[in-house]
């Protein structure tokens, strides 16, 4: 692999002479798409090429900071120029309360960095992807009455590249995959109606190696949908796997734990009991595969890890450079460009938008629960949900909540009869005293997962609020 | 296609301001079919190296692969040009201009010491797209599209509660006339009472949706499910069901891109067919679904007008416009005396979409209790859980649409490609498991 274009440099040569501070963040991005329907190629897409950058002006005005900033796909002189002349427009109109913001200067000290980019996918993208699509179709072969209807695979290649008025060039590459499976169960007596269950990731990796495993999962929650139940109605102890966390715990920590929240009262209080006695939650920048993971943030500081949650209580928040100087901090390398609403836009498209405060991979340690069985095997009745529609949640009020698309009723440590339909909700981080998915946990798993933007072993919760009429007879 | 869209973006809150431009996005998407499969390419820019080398890209994949027959479906032969510019565009608001409603709506939220954190988002933007194909289709069109959102945050005792005024439209500053003072006020009152409000009931009982919260039910509970490219697939609950009767006689569901000035309409879909009024459920038969050229082809129907890219870089496939509940004749008294005990859910917040197994889950920010047929408490966030059929055998009255409005909202395709979607409805009464959110 040969090193990856700076055109955020590009760029900083078209600048010499503008006054700092400033910086600039650019993309090179090539993305591939395979879509099945059933067995059948129904579409392939790329290279989708795209070119852009972002560049940012910091100005003094009254006392603050004038954020200038404007994105472009004109590399032109005529383009930067141009580029140049609408941020400082808008620099002048803009207000933040940095004084007197610092960018990263200097080559950055990356270390190793994290492994963020899957060399085959890289080399051969329309043959990784073609070769996945048909090891998913192999993973299902001689299953009976069970197929993927639908899946469609997204992989992204991006070269990444930072500058700025300091003299700090910074390159490097990353991959992305975002990856949807809907696996359909049917057959059997008449008129039993078909069952669905639809899996989504995003990662950085396109390994074929777990298809098969994951596929007899799939295929098995699929027909458990077809004669699952309505939950049960009450506050009961419920088993979260990661597969589940991953929708819920990286977005209310992110926005609690950020320095934007701070700054406007809102979020977590430093030091306040917000998860259980001996709980540590980090976020981590140089996580193997981690979809947050790279070498510097979006602004050029060097990532790394961060514990926000110690021993049960609030605290390391999270920095960008202007929250950091508003704030009399240091950035702690969570500069991102994040969109904050379709996760799988957050790993291209960057240069579209400026730095805030934002979280890399959530990491809750592995504590001493065992496996699954053996968290199952300390609930007597509950329930173990393996998914949530969308758990959308609350990240100010710290509350999340959703429909049980499949889970299974525990009964004396068992998992007993599929449970789908209902809604299970609650908080997840609520000010201290009040009931929470992280203060009120009881067992913290032995083996962690890597899902989308968390890493972390499967948690039950003593108590957390389902709606279900388990007397009801099976949804339609 | 290609497509350009300028714009800007303002963001007003207790701490910041930040104002810039949207990016100059302007790019080319293009599509060929290789004789089994569509194939697609895209290049950012208008440079006629950069087009040139996304043309040579898809013409060595055709290379590869051409060896079935035709393009399935009609292909669009439409010509025609919208480029009619809203009456006050926003862009003669000048950044000055905007930005002085912009601070005029964060002063009314901001006047009430209860509110500790407001933030006012404005967005707008010009959009042109243009299409062409083989077959002679040319059509260009226009939209000017603004959005504003005003969120006031009350703070007590460590509990943090907020309301949300959201509007959008097709047009220009016209939309922020309709968002007067009285009305960010009653946004600011509500996240206030919201503090004292109450845990929602939890389990199977009456729920009325008011009318934002049935336009989500209309677009994710129903509207995906009528997507026809699931029927394709075999993955939709509503497919065995086209031609039953489904829902009360006096529910009619449709799907309008045509309708003036609303936030999901369109002139042309991304196939160049024109947008048209199609029947979903007429008076509780489920009689249409929306298709692209392939699905009418594979179901033996017409096109739809239903074919959508999120932009340059996203996919053409079967998206939804407005799609809406038209209004019954009850009144909202009548509506909460029939329920007698439930609860009144409202402020739409999100919803998602089962299209296999026709679940459905609606959240919103807020509500009320219902009891023996009187609105009572205030009740905090909820997520009504369901199956979309017996929520629909379950109907048993829509209100007349008193205060009709088209909720301007974001839809993604399963997890991606969000587009403008509208959607609209009255009051209406059914049975759901609810929640706490």
């Amino acid at each position: 692999m040969s090193a990856p274009s700076n055109l955020a440099a590009r760029v900083a040569d078209r600048l010499r002479g503008l006054a700092g501070p400033w910086d600039v963040f650019a993309e090179h991005s090539r993305r591939f798409e395979i879509h099945l329907s059933g067995t059948r190629v129904e579409l392939t897409r790329g290279p989708l090429d795209l070119e852009g950058f972002g560049l940012r002006l910091l100005r003094a005005v009254e006392g603050q900071t004038g954020v200038g900033f404007q994105a472009s796909t004109d590399f032109s002189e005529r383009g930067v120029r141009t580029a140049v002349e609408e941020a400082e427009t808008f620099a002048r109109f803009n207000q933040f309360p940095a004084k007197h913001p610092e960018l990263p200067g200097g080559r950055p000290s990356t270390g190793d960095g994290a492994k963020i980019v899957d060399p085959a996918l890289w080399s051969d993208p329309a043959g990784a992807l073609e070769r996945y699509g048909a090891a998913l179709l192999a993973a299902f072969e001689g299953r009976n009455g069970v197929v993927p209807s639908f899946s469609s695979i997204k992989a992204t290649l991006t070269e990444a590249s930072v500058a700025n008025s300091t003299g700090l060039t910074y390159a490097y590459a990353h991959t992305a995959v975002e990856t949807e499976v809907a696996v359909k169960a049917f057959g059997g007596p008449e008129g039993r109606p078909p069952g669905e269950y639809w899996f989504s990731d995003l990662g950085r990796r396109l390994d074929p190696g777990p298809l098969p495993t994951l596929a007899a999962d799939w295929a098995r929650f699929a027909e458990d949908a077809r004669r699952a139940k309505s939950p049960p109605n009450g506050e009961v102890p419920v088993v979260l796997p990661p597969d589940v966390l991953a929708g819920i715990v990286p977005a209310v920590v992110r926005f609690q734990f950020g320095a934007s929240a701070r700054l406007r009262g809102l979020g977590v209080v430093s030091e306040s009991q917000v998860g259980a006695e001996g709980l540590d939650v980090f976020d981590d920048g140089l996580l193997d595969w981690g979809v947050g993971s790279s070498p510097v943030d979006d602004e050029g500081t060097p990532q790394r890890k961060r514990k926000l949650i110690s021993n049960g209580r609030a605290s390391q928040l999270l920095y960008d450079v202007l929250h950091a100087d508003a704030l009399g901090a240091a950035s702690s390398g969570n500069g991102v460009r994040t969109s904050g609403f379709d996760p799988g836009a957050n790993l291209w498209l960057k240069f579209t938008r400026r730095p805030a405060p934002e979280a890399s991979t959530i990491v809750i340690p592995p504590g001493n629960g065992g496996t699954d069985a053996e968290i199952v095997e300390q609930v007597d009745d509950g329930v173990w949900v393996q998914q949530i529609a969308w758990a959308q949640p609350d990240e100010m009020g710290g509350r999340f909540g959703g429909e049980i698309r499949i889970g299974y009723r525990i009964r004396h440590g068992k998992l007993a009869e599929p449970v789908r339909g209902g809604t299970v909700g609650g908080g997840v981080v609520t000010r201290e005293g009040t009931p929470s998915l992280l203060h009120d946990l009881s067992v913290i798993g032995s083996r962690p997962k890597l899902m989308g933007s968390l890493s972390s072993p499967t948690l039950l919760v003593r108590n957390l609020s389902v709606s279900g009429d388990d007397h009801a007879p099976a949804p339609p | 296609m290609a497509q350009r869209v300028r714009g800007e973006n303002m963001n007003l809150d207790s701490k910041s301001l930040s104002t810039s431009a949207t990016t100059p996005w302007l790019g080319v998407a293009f599509r060929a079919w290789s004789g089994t499969r569509w194939v697609e390419t895209a290049v950012s820019g208008l440079d006629g190296r950069a087009l040139a080398v996304a043309a040579e890209a898809l013409e060595s994949q055709l290379a590869t692969g051409r060896t079935g027959g035709p393009p399935p479906g009609p292909a669009a032969t439409t010509v025609g040009s919208f480029d009619t510019a809203p009456p006050r565009p926003m862009r003669d608001l000048g950044t000055e201009g905007t930005l002085a409603r912009v601070r005029e709506l964060f002063r009314w939220a901001t006047d009430d010491p209860m509110i500790k954190f407001v933030r006012v988002g404005l967005s707008w933007n010009e959009e042109e797209r243009h299409y062409l194909n083989t077959a002679g289709a040319n059509c260009y069109q226009r939209f000017d599209r603004v959005r504003v959102g005003v969120i006031p945050v009350a703070i007590e005792n460590g509990r943090s509660e907020y309301d949300v005024l959201q509007v959008g439209s097709l047009g220009g500053q016209e939309l922020l006339d309709s968002l007067t003072e009285t009305r960010v006020h009653q946004a600011t009152a509500m996240a206030k009472a919201l503090l004292k409000s109450r845990a929602p009931p939890s389990g199977l009982m009456n729920v009325l949706l008011d009318p934002g919260t049935t336009g989500t039910f209309a677009h994710e509970s129903f509207g995906h499910g009528a997507e026809a490219d699931q029927f394709v697939r075999n993955r939709s609950y509503l497919q065995p069901l086209l031609g039953k009767t489904i829902a009360p006689e006096f529910l009619t569901l449709v799907d309008d891109g045509s309708i003036p000035g609303a936030w999901g309409s369109i002139h042309f879909d991304d196939e160049g067919h024109p947008s048209q009024r199609t029947l979903l459920v007429d008076h509780g038969r489920f009689v249409g679904a929306l298709h692209d050229r392939g699905t009418a082809f594979a179901l033996g129907a017409s096109p739809t007008g239903n074919t959508r890219r999120s932009d340059f870089l996203g996919q053409a496939f079967v998206r939804m416009t407005n799609t809406l509940i038209e209004p019954g004749d009850w009144n909202l008294e009548e509506l909460v005396r029939e329920t007698r005990d439930g609860v009144l859910l409202e402020r739409w917040e999100s919803g998602m979409e089962d299209p296999l197994g026709g679940q459905m889950q609606l959240k919103v920010r807020r509500g009320h209790r219902i009891e023996n047929g009187q609105l009572t408490d205030l009740v905090s966030a909820m997520v009504l859980s369901g199956g979309v059929l017996q929520f629909l055998r379950d109907i048993r009255g829509i209100a007349k649409d008193e205060n009709p409005e088209i909720a301007a909202g974001y839809c993604g395709k399963g997890y991606g490609d969000l587009l403008p979607v509208g959607d609209g409805g009255a009051y209406l009464l059914s049975r759901a498991l609810v929640g706490p959110s």
